[in-house]
């Protein structure tokens, strides 16, 4: 097993195809995004304000561009309110006007009411810009891991551990 | 090359492929399956009344409550990889200043209704009773198509409807429409479509004719017209 260790030459080829998996894991990301037009193409669904639809640990993929409408009434798109950093999953419940101006209101089927309360203070609606994309596409349970990982941090340390040392250790 | 790393990646990698692969191919079923959906809505009673947006507000906007008949059918729509569809009636309705009135910039649900497909009764947000009804009624269905067939008679909606300039009484050019949203176990979500695709019909009817909101209506101190102030957030 250590042998890897031996031979630096060997030890150094391990660790760029390490460094390669993640780069392209990270481009494989970027592009989704650029593609989406979105900041964030996949996301993880956190709450349960959406259920029966979308569970906590869903995969959802989403488009954020216009190409033949308008974002409307119906669809279910992922936005951030002004000085809070959760990405919020529901559905456009109202639209007011057309274009980057049209007023949005949206709320979470689970939910009774609409997201006024969620909204920054002041704000009644949101607008096209605080929209990150809309769900065009779903896995179930996938995502669960992100949740694990980001609520026992550990964990991200266990099992980035675990992936480099397989990688190094590793004989070809 | 055989160590137990290697093997457990191997079988790692064959699970989620495979996983994958049979997602892809579920999801692609949805395609074979012929979609007719069918809808009839009437408007039936309008009231258009003045009210608070919360109970600490002291504006004052103009509420629309639009009671309607809806007949649809959504059997369909149901197939093993459905897990639920949402179906809306929404109002919508053109700017007023506007000069073209068939273009409706302006859209607001006012009723909705979640239906799940049997597979996923279990994960509706509802009392114990009511789950139990619901469940029973699907008994040894995989599938329920009836469930898809929507019979509404006068129906209150759910939610009444304002605009951002408060100002809604003697609108005209207003419509009723139905929608639905199909959310599946597995693959891409679909909405009322535009134009016919292949195997799926576009909706049948589902548009309502075109109505005015009526005046006002005047009454000392409309107290029970708030719109409710218990939020409940994500």
């Amino acid at each position: 097993m250590l042998s890897a260790l031996r031979n630096p030459r060997q030890a150094a080829s391990q660790i760029i195809t390490f460094g390669l998996i993640l780069s392209t894991a990270f481009m494989m990301w970027k592009g989704l995004s650029v593609i989406a037009d979105s900041p964030s193409p996949i996301v993880v669904v956190l709450s349960g304000s959406m259920e029966p639809a979308f569970q906590r640990g869903d995969l959802l993929f989403l488009w954020n561009r216009n190409f033949f409408e308008e974002t409307k009434v119906g669809e279910i798109v992922v936005y951030n309110v002004k000085g809070k950093d959760i990405p919020i999953v529901h559905r456009v419940v109202r639209k007011f006007g057309t274009g980057s101006e049209a007023q949005l209101l949206t709320k979470g089927d689970n939910n009774v009411a609409d997201d006024t309360e969620l909204y920054a203070r002041g704000q009644d609606y949101l607008e096209r810009q605080d929209i990150i994309g809309s769900v065009v596409g779903y896995i179930p349970f996938v995502g669960y891991v992100t949740i694990m990982l980001s609520e026992h941090p550990w964990l991200k340390t266990v099992a980035l551990g675990i992936m480099g040392l397989t990688a190094i250790l590793q004989r070809e | 090359m055989h160590s137990t790393i290697t093997r457990a990646q191997n079988i790692f990698g064959f699970f989620t492929t495979v996983l994958f692969v049979l997602g892809a191919i579920i999801a692609s079923t949805d395609f074979l399956a012929p979609r007719t959906p069918s809808a009839d809505v009437f408007v039936k009673d309008i009231q258009v009344v003045r009210g608070r947006p919360h109970y600490y507000s002291t504006k004052k906007e103009e509420y629309a409550s639009i009671r309607f008949s809806l007949s649809a059918d959504f059997s369909s729509l149901f197939n093993w990889n459905t897990k639920q569809i949402f179906v809306w009636v929404s109002a919508t309705w053109p700017e007023p200043s506007a000069s073209n009135k068939s273009i409706h910039t302006n859209e607001a649900v006012i009723w909705d209704t979640i239906i799940t497909s049997p597979s996923s009764d279990h994960l509706q947000n509802i009392g114990p009773v009511a789950m139990k009804k619901l469940i029973k009624s699907a008994k040894g269905k995989s599938i329920d198509p009836s469930r898809g067939k929507i019979e509404l008679r006068n129906q209150k909606p759910k939610y009444q409807i304002t605009a951002p300039s408060g100002k809604l009484a003697e609108l005209d050019d207003v419509l009723l429409k139905v929608h639905y949203n199909i959310q599946p176990w597995v693959g891409i979500l679909t909405w009322t479509q535009q134009v016919e695709f292949w195997n799926w019909k576009v909706i049948e009817g589902g548009v309502s004719k075109i109505f005015k909101l009526p005046a006002l209506k005047k009454k000392d101190e409309k107290k029970d017209e708030k719109k409710k102030t218990t939020k409940k957030a994500t």
